[in-house]
Order: structure tokens, then C-alpha cells, then sequence
């Protein structure tokens, strides 16, 4: 028969294990149940805590304090938890700069990296890879870099951002097609071209049923060329060929005499005027396509865009053509530049037929190995995407119910009480 | 009237290439007899005018080697018997010209290896554009219009024996890249091709198709 006292201590025994068993069974279902709402909770500074607090157990609006725009992982965090159902909103303790960079390679033979960055906020910013700094704009504005060499990521960085770009594809060049009557401005397109390290196919037409021809002629696809420069009227027996690879694709140029003829009408960006004649000496000036010869463009097109113009009179126009680009260039004595010009005017003259190339070329991208780095080239945009615009607020302090105490609390008890359980049943002998 | 006294002469306007038009040009030097072959201009342009459907402009232009005019004229023939020393205005114009992808043709009109042009002309050029070396008689200047398969054509000044005694095998050139800059040759195709283009007709081959070639070498290449 067990004394009174005896009794007692055995309920309280089995008090403490319905104790100990309940605070474990609650630290179980708090492990499995959906993590609830609870409240406003405003996190500055470093994130990651507050990141992971509003993972298990969200906040029924989770604002953010920022410094600086967040970094991807951070920001895709952010909206992540989003887009499962939680109130994000964010402000800044002060201005975040809006600033992008990109870096992508330029369509040019020579594989240079073109790197172009802008930045509004007229803050300081710093541009670098891998291997260290490339440049510096001092009050931001825009900059384009052509790079020779970059080695990993293109950083751009300013007090309040870090944009991060890098040249993910690399092109597919195939040869310039040069049609032309046998001249000096085929002579020295097709040269400028080859100077610049393009590889070049021509036909230059000598007599009527002969030409000099250069590389592997064969049907104008975008397969075979990148571009087709038709310099007159020698490339008009070709004129149906070329506006179907314009078409599909391709870039056509249309010298000054060739525009003339009406069978490239059908693809031309603007029809041509008169000739005008060039500035007498202005090949040696600052301006020395001002000292050529043309045929202007005249009444360019709806989608027509003017790329040069002289005296408001346009002498370069592009036009999108299904999924294909035609310039129509209205020098055609461009070779005069070359020879008669300043210092640097062989180089200048190779350089611009190398752009006007470039601009219109067919030039599919090859997807280089991904995963280099985490691209973010629009910090405060990708920001603005993903949890819409700032919201200003008074930073409140936390009104929140501390979970991780709870649960620390909840741990504590159980172990007193099986301890306490543990420890009277020994004192009594029991097992 | 002396050389000095033809340098001065302006070119006359007309004679400058307007649009997509050739015009040969012969290249005259302070030194020298630069002169001393002045109906090749005329044949050359006849037989372009007569195997080519290029414009081409009936009457050819004589620019100073000293000028900027020079650079309006990107194919040049120069020739002459006496020795030839470009001033420093002349050798600097024909070392931008040849840079900026002009070509020069130069004929020794003596066909004499041992003679005064040959040896001063190719010192001149030689501290101009640099040494000139032999021209493979497969380059494409030997396929650019009329095909020459065994290199540069004989003249009958080489074939009976006149000047060096020499048959010569090759030109001689001074490259840019891929490109003829300077185009040298000892074999006197001033002498060859200097005559009235009317008298064509009396030959069984025409002997300045050569010429032809080199003209349209120059024009698409």
C-alpha cells in the first residue's frame, strides 16, 4: 500500500512526462506545420537572418531597409518569398544609383569585347574584370569600351551598386560578299574590308562576260555570307537574289550607284537623289566624309532610320527587312578618303566599312560556357522588376513573435521535465 | 623646257578622275627623264578601251610625284633611261602612297641591269617602300585579265639581245600584305608598248595585253 506521499510523487512523475511529452510534441508539429504570418518585420543591414526568419516562419509584411542595391541571390530571395504569398516592400536609406553594363562581342572580326556602361546617378564608378581595373567616369554618364581582352567578369561598380556583365556568346563571321565594277572603290572596299580581317568574297566585273573574282562564289545565303555590299550596277543581275537574302536574314549594303538602279527599289531604304559632289579639300578635315561624292537619300522610308545626314540631307539609311537589314550608303568614291586623306584616314576609312558591316552582318550567336558568374547588369532595375518600386516607410521596429525563443523555451521544458521525471523515479529506486 | 619647268605644270582639271572613270597616270620626278615613254599611256588606254568595258578616260594625266595630286591616282607608271633620285617631298609621297594601298609600276626603259635607272630606281624605292623581291610568276597579276601562265611576256628588246642581254624571268615588287605596292620590271615594256595604238593592227599578238593585266590587277586587287 503506497503511503500518500508516495502517491503524490507519483503523479507528479507522470505530470512531468505528460509535460515533457507534450513540449516535444509541440516542437514536432511546429517542425511540420506550415509556417504562419506573423506581423511586420523590417530587416536593414545584412539580410540573411532576416532572409532565413521570414523562410520558416514569414511576417505578414516583410519590409527591407536598403543601402545598396541587393545582390542577385538576395534579390531573388526577396522575391521569392513574394511570390509565395508574403507582402515584400522595400526603401532606401538612401538614393540607389540606376546604372547598367554590358558586355558582348562585337560583330567585327577582330573579337573584341564592345563594353558599354551607363550610369545616372552622377556618382563615381569604377569599371574592372577579373584581372583588374579598366576604367574609371568619375561623375558615371556613358562610356563604350571596345576590349581586346577580358578575362572573366565586366564589373562596374559605384557606391550603391555593383553591376555584373559578361560577354555570354561568341559570333559566327562568315565572309563579305563585294560586288562591284572593277574600280577604285571596289579595289579599296574590298581592301578595307580584308585589312580589317574580314574575309571577303568579290566579283568585280571587268567586261561584260568576264570577272575577277576572289574566295568561294557560290548562292548568296546566309549559309555562305554575312553580309553583301553592292556597290552598282554590276550586283543587278543578282538584285532577286539579294532581296531574298536580305529576307531571310542577311545584311545588304547598297553602294551609292547601286541604289540608282531600280531594281533594288524593292529593298532600298529611300530612294536617291542627284548626285551631290564633295567639299572641295575636306578629305583632310575633321569631317572628311563631307569632302566625297554621293547620292543622297532622298524620301527614306517609314521604317527607314537616317544614320548620316549632310547638311540635313541624309546620306546613310538602314531599314529592317523581314529578318534582314539594307543600308543604303549614298558615298561612292569613298576610296578618295583612303588615299587623299589626314594621317589616320587609311585607318578611319577601314574602320567605318567595318562598322557599316557590322551594323547590317548576319552574325549568329555561339552560346559560350555558361555559369561563368551571376549576371546582373541592371541592379536597381532587376530590383524595381522583381519587388516593384521603393515604397518609403518608417522603419518601425520589429513587432514580432520570436519563434526561435519559443522553440528554445519549449527544448528547455521538455528536457526539465524528463530530468525531474528521470531523476525522482532513481531517488526512489525505481528503474 | 627643263624637268623643273614641267613640275611646276598644273594638271589640267579635267584630266582628274571623275566618278568610276580610270585614268593612267604617269608619274613625273624632279630627276631624270620621266618622259621617255610617251605614247604608252595611249596604248594602254586603247587596248583597256578595247578588251575592258571600264570607263576609262581617252587621254591619260601627269602627276608630280611630290604632289598630293598623286594620291587621286592609285595606279601610277613611272619609267625613264637616267638615274633617278626622289627629293625627300617625292620619296615621303610614294611611302604614304604605297601605305594607303596605291601601286606603283616602274619600268626600266634601258632593260640594262648594269644601267643608271635600274640601280638608282631601286635605291630610291627600295628607301621608299622598302626591298623588292621576286614576284612569282604564279601571282594572280598573271591571271587578272588575259592568263600569262610562264610569268611576265618577253619583249623583243630582251629577246634579241638588247641592253643587259638578258631574258628576265621575273618582275620584281615591294608588297603591302597580299597587295603590290611597288611593281618592278627590268624588261622595257616602255620600249614594247611605246607606240602609236593604231599600229596594233600590224602585229599578229597584241603585245600590251600585259599592260591590260596589270591595270585591272590594280583596279580589283
Amino acid at each position: 500500500m503506497l503511503s500518500r506521499a508516495e502517491r503524490a510523487r507519483r503523479a507528479g512523475e507522470g505530470a512531468l512526462r505528460v509535460i515533457a511529452m507534450a513540449a516535444i510534441a509541440t516542437l514536432l508539429w511546429r517542425a511540420i506545420r506550415s509556417p504562419v504570418a506573423t506581423g511586420v518585420d523590417v530587416a536593414r543591414g545584412d539580410l540573411r537572418r532576416a532572409l532565413v526568419r521570414w523562410t520558416l516562419a514569414p511576417a505578414t509584411e516583410m519590409r527591407v531597409v536598403l543601402d545598396a542595391a541587393p545582390d542577385p541571390g538576395t534579390r531573388d530571395w526577396l522575391r521569392a518569398l513574394a511570390r509565395a504569398g508574403g507582402s515584400v516592400r522595400w526603401s532606401s536609406s538612401r538614393p540607389i544609383g540606376a546604372a547598367a553594363v554590358v558586355a558582348e562581342p562585337a560583330v567585327e572580326p577582330n573579337a573584341v569585347t564592345r563594353v558599354r556602361l551607363a550610369s545616372a546617378s552622377g556618382e563615381a564608378v569604377s569599371l574592372a574584370d577579373d584581372a583588374g581595373a579598366i576604367d574609371t567616369l568619375a561623375r558615371g554618364g556613358a562610356r563604350e569600351l571596345e576590349l581586346g581582352t577580358v578575362v572573366g567578369a565586366v564589373r562596374a561598380s559605384g557606391a550603391t551598386f555593383t553591376a555584373t556583365s559578361y560577354a555570354r556568346d561568341s559570333v559566327v563571321l562568315r565572309p563579305v560578299l563585294v560586288l562591284g565594277a572593277a574600280g577604285w572603290e571596289s579595289k579599296f572596299t574590298i581592301a578595307a574590308l580584308e585589312e580589317r580581317g574580314w574575309r571577303v568574297a568579290s566579283r568585280v566585273q571587268v567586261a561584260p562576260n568576264i570577272a575577277v573574282t576572289q574566295g568561294a562564289l557560290g548562292a548568296i545565303d546566309t549559309a555562305r555570307y554575312a553580309a553583301v555590299i553592292a556597290l552598282d550596277s554590276t550586283a543587278v543581275s543578282l538584285s532577286n537574289e539579294i532581296a531574298r537574302y536580305a529576307r531571310a536574314g542577311g545584311g545588304v549594303i547598297l553602294g551609292g550607284s547601286a541604289s540608282r538602279s531600280g531594281a533594288f527599289a524593292g529593298i532600298a531604304p529611300g530612294r536617291v537623289a542627284a548626285r551631290v559632289a564633295g567639299v572641295a579639300g575636306a578629305v583632310t578635315s575633321a569631317a572628311p566624309r563631307t569632302g566625297l561624292g554621293a547620292f543622297p537619300v532622298s524620301s527614306p522610308g517609314a521604317g527607314a532610320v537616317v544614320l548620316e545626314s549632310r547638311d540635313g540631307v541624309p546620306m546613310i539609311a538602314a531599314q529592317r527587312l523581314d529578318a534582314g537589314r539594307v543600308m543604303q550608303v549614298g558615298y561612292d568614291e569613298t576610296w578618295r578618303w583612303r588615299m587623299a586623306g589626314g594621317d589616320e584616314s587609311a585607318a578611319a576609312h577601314r574602320a567605318w566599312w567595318s562598322r557599316l558591316v557590322a551594323a547590317v552582318a548576319y552574325a549568329p550567336l555561339v552560346p559560350r560556357e555558361p555559369g561563368l558568374t551571376s549576371i546582373d547588369e541592371t541592379p536597381l532595375a532587376s530590383l524595381v522588376d522583381a519587388l516593384g518600386p521603393s515604397t518609403p516607410m518608417e522603419a518601425r521596429p520589429a513587432a514580432r513573435t520570436d519563434n526561435a525563443r519559443i522553440t528554445w523555451m519549449l527544448f528547455i521544458l521538455s528536457a526539465a521535465s524528463l530530468l525531474a521525471e528521470w531523476t525522482s523515479r532513481r531517488l526512489r529506486g525505481a528503474r | 623646257m627643263s624637268v623643273n619647268e614641267r613640275t611646276r605644270l598644273p594638271i589640267p582639271n579635267s584630266r582628274f578622275p571623275t566618278s568610276g572613270e580610270f585614268v593612267f597616270a604617269t608619274a613625273q620626278y624632279e630627276s631624270g627623264d620621266w618622259d621617255s615613254a610617251p605614247l604608252v599611256p595611249a596604248n594602254l588606254i586603247d587596248s583597256l578601251a578595247r578588251y575592258t568595258s571600264l570607263p576609262v578616260a581617252p587621254t591619260g594625266a601627269i602627276v608630280a610625284l611630290a604632289s598630293d595630286d598623286l594620291f587621286r591616282f592609285p595606279l601610277v607608271f613611272l619609267t625613264g633611261h637616267l638615274p633617278v633620285r626622289f627629293t625627300d617631298a617625292e620619296r615621303a609621297n610614294v611611302r604614304r602612297f604605297a601605305d594607303r594601298g596605291g601601286m606603283l609600276f616602274v619600268d626600266d626603259h634601258n632593260h640594262d641591269i648594269d644601267g643608271a635607272f635600274h640601280k638608282t630606281a631601286v635605291e630610291e624605292l627600295t628607301r621608299a617602300v622598302g626591298p623588292l623581291s621576286q614576284l612569282p610568276n604564279t601571282h594572280p597579276i598573271y591571271s587578272a585579265f588575259f592568263k600569262f601562265p610562264d610569268g611576265p611576256p618577253n619583249t623583243s628588246h630582251e629577246l634579241n639581245g638588247w641592253g643587259d642581254n638578258l631574258v628576265h624571268a621575273h618582275l620584281l615588287a615591294a608588297m603591302r600584305g597580299d597587295r603590290i605596292a611597288v611593281l618592278y620590271s627590268n624588261k622595257d615594256y616602255s620600249s614594247e608598248w611605246g607606240y602609236h595604238p593604231d599600229n596594233k593592227r600590224f602585229l599578229a599578238i597584241d603585245n600590251t595585253k600585259f599592260g591590260v593585266n596589270i591595270i585591272v590587277y590594280a583596279l580589283t586587287r
